[in-house]
């Protein structure tokens, strides 16, 4: 009974591909724990699967008054640099556009209670998160969630991560159209793309469907795609206006404009040839500078265009470019109840007061999106199946996550709302507040994240607590304000597009250092991340609380009528602004204030011990080293196929993990061979082997031989002992592609 | 049986007059003080956030320590994620002794004592495996895994609990893991029960 694994189990409902890919991160892992191969790749690797490390990870924790040892077992054994095999770690997963379906969730909710802690958390960009997963569960679940479609691959690492999209698309009022269909072909069209393997940092896509709102955060993001109808040849034309280069981190970058019209069947395309040029251009060493936005900062937007028309010309045609559309006249979301209206009727004050904040009438006349609003983000496993069965029961697949931390239920028949108000109100999930002041958003900061300096998530739960507490007396003016809270500079939480953000960072008195954030006002969220706000000073995290009712006061007093939170701050500026928090930036000394010296939620003496090398940016590898490592994956399964007597699979594993090892070192010079192995094998033909570049000083020719061979005259029923051959052959084979590699130089020499 | 990849038991307590957030200290103190032989502790996550659910979690290696709230019923959770033993008998044997474990430390600690008070009469006891040990036919006994499952957990707990201990498999939905109700009107108190385990381990 134990032989038979999920893998087994689910091999007919996953996708070959996505099992195939699996397969591949299994080897992988197999290798690294037999010390063949490199820690720098495996992490990159790892991490393009959502597999991340997580805080502690090192072995090392500081637990208030000193730094201790975390006496995990083998700890000689890494899953990358200074990262301990056996710490448990993040799985991030990939949620496109934050769509979900009620049997997603039930899986989503089944692999947190099996291999997480029970905890469902919705991040900032619609993907999941998993937290405390030991790396040995996560090709099983993997699985799990492949068999719903779900994939975690590219959901880190320096690759394409999850592409966003307004989690009001289709049902908006103020939209243009609906950039869901754009926003799955780009996601698909770009994943395990040849063109986005190497990159020097992450890449994040967003696509938004109307200019004023914030949903799809364009301005925020390395590209964006805002829709756009246009006339051409008196005809409406649809497209998209696309920015790039936009990012928060600590150098926030407004995306600038890089076409002002680019028409649906031009979408695809370009990305390709923006990811093209920044791979190239892009900075690789200096992670610091590596996202797009430096480069197109540094080259001007207008070189910058010109490098992508350009390359644009040069693209060999790719059908995908436009085989999407023909499917987009059948697009729609098709609502599960028919509409209905609300007709006046006596509600509870407490309905009243949550369909005033969460709930959103949609253009379609009858219907409406709930917003269930999230504490933190979070869900347990067991609301998550709850909420499948509510979301099965009034709106079918029509349920997304949004990057506010919270999940949307759309198309919900009107008529319907005071029931799925008490049902989502009976699993705990009734919270009035949605998109107001109490929905406060936050990275995981401190409490599982490596980089945390100060804990957001512990502030952010002692701000929802008291603002929620007080809700029904605060004044209307600031109900609506957006609260967002990142642990560090990196900016996950999005503080700078809040009307109040705050960033942990520390300072010293005495002796000791002391938690603190660093306010940031005026940040717009609105019209896309319209603009970022001005960082007016830290103060210690124990004063937060009251800082917010201080400035919040001063604003409801001295507002004129009318007058928005940002049109306030900007007419205040920095320095009076600076002038409110002033009190509150003297620290007292130790003896007098203990608790100032622990965090939200976290009672030891707060330190700096903890603070890892991140994995944000992932690990720096070659494009070669990327390649050739599912090679030797694939290498590594042929050999557990002979072990279980099966040559056929054994031998067409070793064979393609040469025709793998192969495309990795034509791809050194020549990006665009595509996946046909008669074209492989002709480009390493002619590039490698009649040059001679592959040929060993004693064995010459031979170890290429064996893949001409292979490819030229398959075996027809390969045995064990061929099967055997071919597998030694391949494994010499890959050993020849790393030597040649690193002879020939394996600097990407871009041909196209 | 087969070892289930993961195995929880829920005491629950009669006595609860603290406030969830004072168990953060008090785990911190367990982690720095290396109280729990056998088990390296890693941290303490805090989700009272949640209302319903688990309230404050001390992360382990091979195990959390939860204090859990779900459905109004507070106790304590233990939840052995990792070499809870060879098989389904010997894993049971560990992970209870480790949870009663756990909740002598939380009725003696300096910071709780007086406050609360775990009962031994009763237990919620998951299996959190759905490959070897699906919940697939939904609490009627015909899926054999459940069932011999329910037998094995019977057996051994009537060892420990006395004669008069039952176990009921829950009838709950197909989606969670098989879970069982222990009733053990004549149990006796956590140090008996910790000796009588030690004994057979
Ligand atoms: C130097 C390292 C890092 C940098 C510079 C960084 C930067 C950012 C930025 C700027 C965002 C949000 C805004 C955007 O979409 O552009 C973001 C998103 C996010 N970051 Fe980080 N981050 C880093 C490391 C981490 C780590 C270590 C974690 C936690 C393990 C983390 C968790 C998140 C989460 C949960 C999001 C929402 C993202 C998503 O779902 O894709 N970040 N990061
Ligand atoms: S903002 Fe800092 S603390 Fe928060 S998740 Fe990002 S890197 Fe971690």
């Amino acid at each position: 009974m134990s032989n038979i694994g999920w893998k087994d189990v689910l091999a007919d409902e996953m996708s070959d591909d996505l099992a195939h890919e699996i397969d591949i991160f299994e080897g992988q892992m197999e290798l690294m724990g037999q010390g063949k191969l490199d820690e720098k790749v495996f992490a990159e690797t790892r991490l393009r699967r959502g597999v991340y490390g997580q805080r502690y990870d090192n072995g090392q924790r500081h637990d208030g008054f000193e730094s201790r040892e975390l006496a995990f077992e083998e700890m000689e054994r890494i899953k990358g640099p200074d990262t301990l095999w056996h710490a448990p770690g993040m799985q991030r997963i990939k949620v496109p556009g934050g769509g979900l379906t009620p049997n997603q969730l039930d899986v989503l909710a089944q692999v947190a209670d099996e291999y997480s802690d029970g905890i469902l958390h919705i991040t900032t960009r619609q993907d999941i998160q998993l937290h405390f997963v030991h790396i040995e569960d996560t090709p099983d679940m993997m699985r799990r969630l492949a068999s719903v479609g779900i994939t975690t691959r590219e959901a880190c690492g320096n690759s394409v991560r999850n592409v966003t999209c307004c989690h009001l698309a289709g049902v908006c009022r103020t939209e243009v159209f609906d950039a869901t269909p754009y926003s799955e072909a780009f996601a698909e069209f770009l994943l395990g793309h040849d063109d986005v393997q190497d990159f020097g940092r992450k890449f994040k896509p967003a696509f938004s469907g109307c200019e004023a709102e914030a949903c799809g955060l364009v301005m925020m993001h390395d590209i964006g795609y805002l829709a756009q109808i246009q006339e051409v040849d008196g005809k409406p034309k649809r497209g998209f206006k696309v920015y790039v280069g936009g990012g928060l981190g600590t150098v926030p970058h407004q995306a600038k404009v890089l076409s002002e019209f680019t028409p649906e069947e031009e979408i695809l395309p370009l990305v390709q040839a923006v990811s093209r040029v920044f791979a190239r251009l892009g900075e690789k060493r200096n992670r610091n500078r590596a996202r797009i936005k430096f480069l197109v900062a540094k080259l001007g937007i207008e070189e910058f265009r010109r490098l992508v028309e350009e390359e644009r010309k040069t693209l060999p045609h790719d059908d995908r470019w436009t085989a999407y559309m023909d499917t987009l006249p059948e697009y729609e979301e098709k609502p599960y109840r028919p509409p209905t209206f609300l007709n006046g009727q006596v509600n509870s004050s407490e309905f009243n007061q949550w369909y005033e904040t969460n709930v959103y009438s949609q253009r379609q006349e009858g219907y409406s999106v709930v917003t269930v609003n999230l504490p933190l983000g979070d869900l347990t496993s067991k609301q998550t199946w709850e909420l499948a069965d509510i979301a099965r029961k009034y709106v079918g697949e029509n349920v997304r996550s949004t990057v506010e931390q919270n999940i949307v239920l759309r198309w919900v028949s009107d008529s319907d709302l005071p029931n799925l108000y008490e049902e989502l109100k009976a699993i705990g999930l009734g919270d009035p507040g949605a998109g107001t002041i109490v929905d406060i958003t936050a990275c995981p900061g401190t409490d599982t994240c490596k980089l945390g300096i100060a804990s957001s998530r512990g502030l952010a739960g002692e701000l929802r607590t008291r603002l929620t507490a007080k809700s029904a007396s605060l004044p209307e003016a600031i109900k609506d304000l957006k609260i967002k809270i990142s642990g560090c500079f990196n900016s996950c939480g999005q503080h700078h597009v809040s009307d109040i953000g705050f960033f942990g960072n520390s300072r010293r008195s005495g002796n000791f250092k002391m938690p603190h954030f660093q306010v940031i006002l005026g940040g717009k969220w609105h019209d896309n991340a319209g603009s970022y706000g001005l960082a007016v000073g830290a103060v210690p995290s124990k004063t937060v609380p009251e800082v917010v009712d201080t400035i919040t006061s001063r604003y409801v007093e001295e507002r004129s009528k009318g007058e928005t939170f940002q049109e306030w701050i900007g007419r205040i500026g920095k320095k009076e602004a600076r002038g409110i928090i002033q009190p509150f930036m003297q620290l007292p000394a130790f003896e007098q204030e203990p608790e100032y010296f622990s965090d939200w939620g976290d009672p030891r003496v707060f330190s700096l011990g903890d603070i890892g090398i991140g994995e944000c940016a992932g690990e720096v590898v070659s494009l070669f080293s990327m390649e050739i490592s599912p090679a030797e994956s694939e290498a590594f399964e042929a050999q557990i196929a002979l072990d279980e007597n099966d040559p056929a699979r054994a031998d067409a594993l070793a064979y393609s993990s040469m025709l793998k090892a192969a495309r990795a070192l034509v791809r050194t010079q020549f990006l665009d061979v595509g996946d046909s192995p008669d074209r492989i094998v002709q480009e390493f033909k002619s590039r490698f082997f009649d040059t001679e570049l592959f040929f060993d000083q004693y064995a010459k020719g031979k170890f290429g031989q064996y893949l001409l061979d292979r490819h030229s005259s398959p075996n027809a029923s390969p045995d064990n002992d061929s099967a055997h051959r071919l597998i030694e052959e391949a494994l010499l084979f890959i050993e020849a592609t790393h030597a040649c590699e690193s002879r020939v130089g394996g600097n990407v020499l871009v041909e196209i | 049986m087969i070892a289930p990849h993961r195995l929880s038991v829920k005491f629950f307590f009669s006595d609860f007059s603290v406030d969830v957030e004072s168990f953060i200290p008090v785990f911190h103190r367990w982690i720095r003080e290396d109280v729990v032989p056998n088990e390296l502790l890693l941290d303490v996550a805090d989700y009272k956030h949640i209302g319903d659910g688990p309230a404050i979690l001390l992360v382990g290696h091979e195990a959390d320590y939860i204090i859990d709230l779900t459905d109004g019923k507070p106790g304590l959770l233990y939840v052995r994620k990792r070499d809870a033993g060879s098989d389904l008998s010997d894993a049971l044997g560990r992970t209870l002794f480790q949870a009663l474990n756990g909740a002598k430390l939380t009725e003696n600690d300096v910071e709780l004592k007086g406050k609360l008070k775990l009962r031994t009469d009763g237990a919620t006891i998951v299996l959190l495996d759905r490959l070897n040990y699906p919940n697939g036919a939904n609490g009627d006994g015909a899926d054999s895994p459940a069932s011999d499952a329910q037998a094995q957990l019977s057996d051994n707990l009537a060892a420990i609990f006395g004669e008069d201990a039952t176990v009921t498999r829950v009838a709950n939905d197909a989606r969670e893991p098989l879970t069982f109700e222990l009733q053990a009107p004549s149990a006796p108190d956590v140090d008996t029960l910790l000796n009588q385990l030690g004994r057979g381990d």
